[in-house]
């Protein structure tokens, strides 16, 4: 374990959640993939304040904080979507098309 | 122990404690006008208040070493509070009566108090000193933008507009997150100072990463090239006061998070960051008002007004940190003021009819004082002498040329004239065109009349004027 496999590895997360989003037709997928893009920084914060930052607590702190923020946003997030599903009976993303240009 | 609290702190004490404060009040007493006036009283009481405080200079006063307000920070309130006081102005109608072919919203106290919070986010961004309340407030300000988006449950496109803008949100926050992590790996600790020594005493590719994350985040927020494209389906799909809402307070939360970035603890790299900026400003202005030409419903053109805008302000942050901040806060003022009196005029409009630009034909026949705003707000959008947009303009661009960009600042002089274009349009359809059949009647209330002429005042003096007020404008010399 270095610092370095630490963050080739929290870079792999966050580059899976962003191939998630891009093919991810379904919206609590979509979500999932953010979900796991965020929790990708997070595993660079500890990483770091365990390896090298001279500031350790702030690091893992920060994390907490993350994870805390996370949960209200994908409170929002499920609460318009469940609202939407009420309207549209559909979760599909390519549905979306009434806004455009 | 004693606990005095510094005056400079009391604003965001009023602001913090008044969503509760107008919430609460809506559970005691039912179906009264109170929450709502006492959330525009508070709003004003704040404002004033800020108005009140001296400037200090320098690095400002810090509250328990982790709150600074500075003149910036300041200033930068006086803009989100005055954006939020306009926005629930300009909401009333819409939870009076249906508009824009939409039924009418409900729950005003609770979208007082959301709109307050956003703001308080706002505040929390300008004061940060550490990554951690930095990143707080950022969020704090952007879920209850989401929340306002969907707030009428009634009309579909408002859930899809929400859905769009809170995915599109959420991969801004990581890539954010991301940036902020690596900062904190480069500097080993999340203080804005030991960022800005550690960038100071030799760079890293950890430095580079953070600076790309980052901007690719914050552009999301701030709708530059290439993450704009979800800007005008939310701004068509929310409400229109929720549209003015995101068009200002949004926006210039974002904007502040960028100064406060650049000038705080990425200021060492400044220089290194000004092709980026460059770069991002110029595209996005350009794509801002390559996209605006051919809108005809008047929300969405609007959205590609604001993405242009957003470009022109970055040019300034080219420039050294006083001139840009003061050209920054300046040129905010008068976009807050300019905007807001072009939606009060669609929200007239939108009352009986679509919010689009064949709903404008006539309307100097039918009120022409209606149409008078409307031209002032778009001359000001534009930046046409003497009213204050050019003079917000030639400040942004001042800043911008004052560090030798003048290949940008021409090509957004240029632009200039491409946006003059199709803020003509508007003014072409309220002025020439003829009306296609019988038109309906427009209903002012008294609010709506005053609020009109207040802000089209307001354009004219602050283009006149502009030292009108000591606090806004001692900018010039800070």
């Amino acid at each position: 374990m270095t610092l370095m496999n630490c963050l080739i590895l929290s870079f792999i997360l966050f580059g899976i959640g962003l191939w998630g989003l891009m093919r991810r037709r379904h919206l609590v997928g979509m979500l999932i993939s953010t979900e796991i893009m965020l929790n990708a920084a997070n595993m660079n914060f500890i990483a770091f304040a365990y390896f090298s930052a001279k500031d350790a607590t702030a690091g893992s702190v920060f994390s907490i904080f993350v994870i805390a923020v996370t949960a209200c946003e994908m409170a929002v997030a499920l609460a318009i979507i469940v609202s939407m599903y009420r309207r549209r009976k559909s979760l599909d993303v390519e549905q979306l098309r009434d806004l455009h240009d | 122990m004693s606990f005095s609290v510094p005056q400079f702190i009391i604003p965001d004490l009023i602001l913090l404690a008044l969503p509760f404060l107008v919430i609460g009040c809506r559970l005691v007493i039912r179906n009264s006008k109170l929450p709502w006036r006492l959330a525009c009283i508070g709003l004003i009481a704040v404002f004033v208040l800020l108005n009140l405080l001296p400037l200090v200079g320098g690095s400002g006063n810090y509250f328990i070493s982790n709150w600074r307000v500075d003149d910036f920070g300041i200033l930068m309130r006086e803009v989100l509070t005055l954006s939020a006081l306009l926005g629930l102005l300009l909401a009333k109608d819409y939870f009076d009566h249906g508009a824009d072919g939409k039924p009418q919203m409900n729950q005003i106290a609770e979208f007082a108090g959301t709109v307050a919070f956003a703001t308080f986010g706002g505040y929390i961004v300008v004061s940060a000193c550490d990554l951690l309340t930095f990143f707080l407030g950022l969020e704090m300000a952007t879920i209850p933008m989401y929340i306002l988006t969907a707030w009428n449950k009634k009309d579909q496109m408002g859930s899809e507009a929400a859905t769009k803008y809170i995915l599109m949100g959420s991969v801004a926050t990581a890539f954010e997150l991301f940036g902020f992590s690596y900062l904190y790996g480069f500097a080993g600790s999340i203080h804005f100072d030991a960022i800005q020594n550690a960038a100071a005493a030799g760079t890293s590719p950890l430095l580079w990463i953070a600076v790309l994350f980052l901007f690719c985040g914050i552009g999301f927020k701030l709708t530059l090239f290439p993450f704009y494209t979800w800007a005008p389906d939310v701004y068509e799909g929310a409400p229109s006061p929720v549209t003015a809402l995101l068009a200002v307070t949004s926006k210039a939360t974002a904007i502040a998070f960028l100064v406060v970035l650049v000038f705080g603890p990425l200021a060492p790299v400044q220089e290194q960051i000004a092709p980026l900026i460059a770069i991002l400003a110029g595209v996005t202005l350009f794509v801002g008002n390559l996209g605006a030409l051919k809108q005809s419903r008047l929300r969405r053109f609007m959205a590609y007004s604001s993405i242009a805008q957003a470009g022109y302000i970055m040019v300034a942050l080219l420039g050294p940190a006083e001139m840009s901040k003061t050209a920054i806060i300046y040129y905010l003022f008068l976009y807050t003021v300019a905007n807001y009196l072009a939606f009060f005029v669609f929200g007239v409009i939108g009352h009986r009819r679509e919010e689009s630009f064949d709903a404008l034909r006539g309307l100097s026949k039918q009120n022409v004082s209606l149409a008078v705003a409307l031209a002032v707000a778009m001359f000001s959008l534009a930046g046409i002498p003497p009213l204050a947009g050019f003079f917000g303009k030639f400040h942004l661009f001042f800043s911008g040329a004052s560090t030798g960009h003048y290949a940008l600042v021409v090509f957004a002089v240029l632009n200039n004239v491409l946006a003059l274009y199709y803020y003509l349009q508007v003014i072409k359809s309220a002025w020439a065109d003829e009306p296609e059949g019988e038109l309906t009647t427009l209903r002012m209330t008294k609010r709506q009349k005053l609020c009109i002429f207040l802000l089209t005042v307001g354009v004219i003096f602050m283009g006149i004027l502009p030292h009108l007020s000591d606090n806004i404008f001692a900018g010039f010399s800070l």
